[in-house]
């Protein structure tokens, strides 16, 4: 299991090493955000249009959480299409590799993809930009972790559907996210919502976690039970998203058309 | 060492692209699954290997149901088709490296010198897959479909689209591998002249249903025919 687990990994890192377009894919966008954010809320606050750091701080804490679970489903669902664009998912379905390798490798494989592009650019913001992103603690942690189970959720459903119903799905994988943007609480506080908006909004662990940090961040206090609803939610929706996935794969193979993917 | 299928069917919608097949190859050599498009060769392969689930019936392989026992059995199984590719930009050799960890080949790095040199690819490890033209790649994929020994072999169309020098060389080298590795070597082929040369037996389905099966000179004895072209049109219409 281990070899077959580090001939994917390694095959995968040997594929981004080796293309220049895919290392910029990892590095630029978080970067690109940080720089962007951060030199608009310097602007706020250097011409006093923002009321306070807090206010600054929370927003580009949002930016980086928020990229961060955009990251890891970008990272698992992009690693899942390259062995479709390569037409090298059939080869790969006929070793002895089990279902459940190829989910653990495609998880490790966007971890390492989120955690390289993400660590410069929260050094960066947190620097550069005073960013008090490490105020969060130990809960940081905890909100990245979460983050980044949501995002691997979504990776499995976009690529669960990408490779039962064509390549046309593809777009799903830029544009799924966003649906659930808006239900998120990223820029905004809950209430905010309207009322059957923040029932949908509590449905989805990211809420929880925004909530959550915005919390500590304004006033130290720390919402544990919204973090704990958050965490079970997340295994609750992390399995389903496996589990269809799964489902997805079976029905490739009953369908037969694990031969024409790619094409 | 063999392959038994017992009432294997799959359907799609009402249309049966394997009608009820059984098939039991037990003894080393190089089998030809003879058809027209549409036959269901391909589906058969894939049911063979796992990609396709079928709808009825049991494959059993090394005595073991398929199903029960899929990642033990796919360790000793591999495949090549052109229907199927490797990562392109990858080189030749970390290809092969990486199909050899998956099937937890020991000493691999020998095994590819070795295959690479009797395949003659040793000019082309260094160079990136999707570089390669049509009979590399071809031979790059047997060399792929070898790396772990395996004890069954399917190859569908393995020299389609190759010039005559490299399908001979190709049908040479399988000749010479099977008869050293003592190889179950199953072929799904249109080419009648390369099953005649090569096949030790040819098993012929027509519209997802075994129609013949035998020794391609007994078979072509029987029916008063010169070759298997003949016998094929003979079937087909």
């Amino acid at each position: 299991m281990f070899q077959r687990l580090y001939a994917m990994i390694n095959r995968y890192v040997i594929l981004v090493i080796g293309s220049g377009p895919r290392m910029m894919s990892i590095f630029y966008w978080p970067s690109i955000q940080i720089i962007l954010w951060g030199f608009f809320s310097d602007f706020l606050l250097n011409n006093n249009l923002a009321n306070s750091i807090n206010s600054l701080s929370f927003l580009l804490s949002a930016i980086i959480l928020w990229d961060v679970l955009f990251r890891a489903q970008l990272g698992l669902s992009m690693t899942f299409f390259e062995e479709l664009w390569s037409r090298n998912l059939g080869h790969l379905l006929i070793t002895p590799i089990k279902t459940s390798e190829i989910i653990l490798s495609l998880v490790i494989t966007s971890f390492l993809r989120t955690s390289l592009g993400l660590i410069p650019a929260i050094f960066v913001a947190n620097y550069y930009f005073k960013l008090q992103f490490f105020q969060l603690g130990f809960y940081l942690a905890f909100f990245l972790l979460n983050l980044v189970f949501v995002g691997w959720s979504i990776g499995f459903v976009v690529s669960g559907l990408v490779l039962r119903y064509g390549q046309a799905f593809e777009e799903l994988a830029w544009a799924f996210i966003f649906v659930l943007l808006p239900f998120s609480c990223v820029y905004y506080p809950l209430q905010a919502l309207p009322d059957i908006f923040q029932i949908i909004a509590l449905l989805f662990p990211p809420a929880h976690i925004f909530e959550g940090m915005r919390q500590i961040i304004d006033n130290g206090q720390v919402l544990v039970n919204k973090l704990m609803i958050s965490f079970l939610l997340n295994i609750f929706y992390f399995m389903l998203a496996v589990f269809m996935f799964k489902k997805m794969i079976k029905s490739c193979r009953k369908k037969g058309n694990l031969f024409n993917l790619g094409e | 060492m063999s392959l038994n299928i017992t009432s294997l069917s799959k359907k799609y919608n009402d249309f049966f692209a394997i009608d009820n097949v059984s098939l039991n190859i037990s003894k080393p050599g190089i089998y030809g699954l003879l058809g027209t498009n549409g036959a269901g060769k391909t589906t058969l392969m894939g049911m063979i290997l796992g990609l396709i689930l079928p709808t009825n019936g049991v494959i059993k392989i090394f005595g073991e149901e398929f199903s029960h026992k899929r990642s033990d059995i796919l360790k000793k199984l591999n495949y090549e088709s052109p229907y199927l590719d490797l990562p392109k930009k990858l080189t030749v050799k970390q290809n092969l490296i990486f199909y050899s960890r998956m099937y937890g080949v020991k000493e691999f790095l020998e095994r590819i010198h070795d295959l690479s040199n009797k395949l003659k690819i040793n000019d082309l490890l260094d160079r990136q897959f999707g570089s390669l033209s049509a009979g590399q790649k071809t031979r790059v994929g047997i060399c792929k479909s070898l790396v772990n020994n395996p004890k069954i072999l399917l190859l569908d169309e393995p020299t389609a689209s190759l010039d005559p020098d490299t399908s001979i060389f190709i049908r040479n080298f399988l000749k010479k591998y099977q008869k050293l590795n003592k190889t179950i070597i199953l072929i799904a082929s249109h080419n009648m002249h390369e099953v005649e040369k090569i096949c030790n037996r040819i098993i012929i389905l027509n519209k997802g249903k075994i129609v013949l099966e035998g020794i391609p000179k007994v078979i072509l004895e029987n029916k008063k025919l010169n070759n298997l072209e003949q016998l094929f049109l003979k079937l087909s219409n």
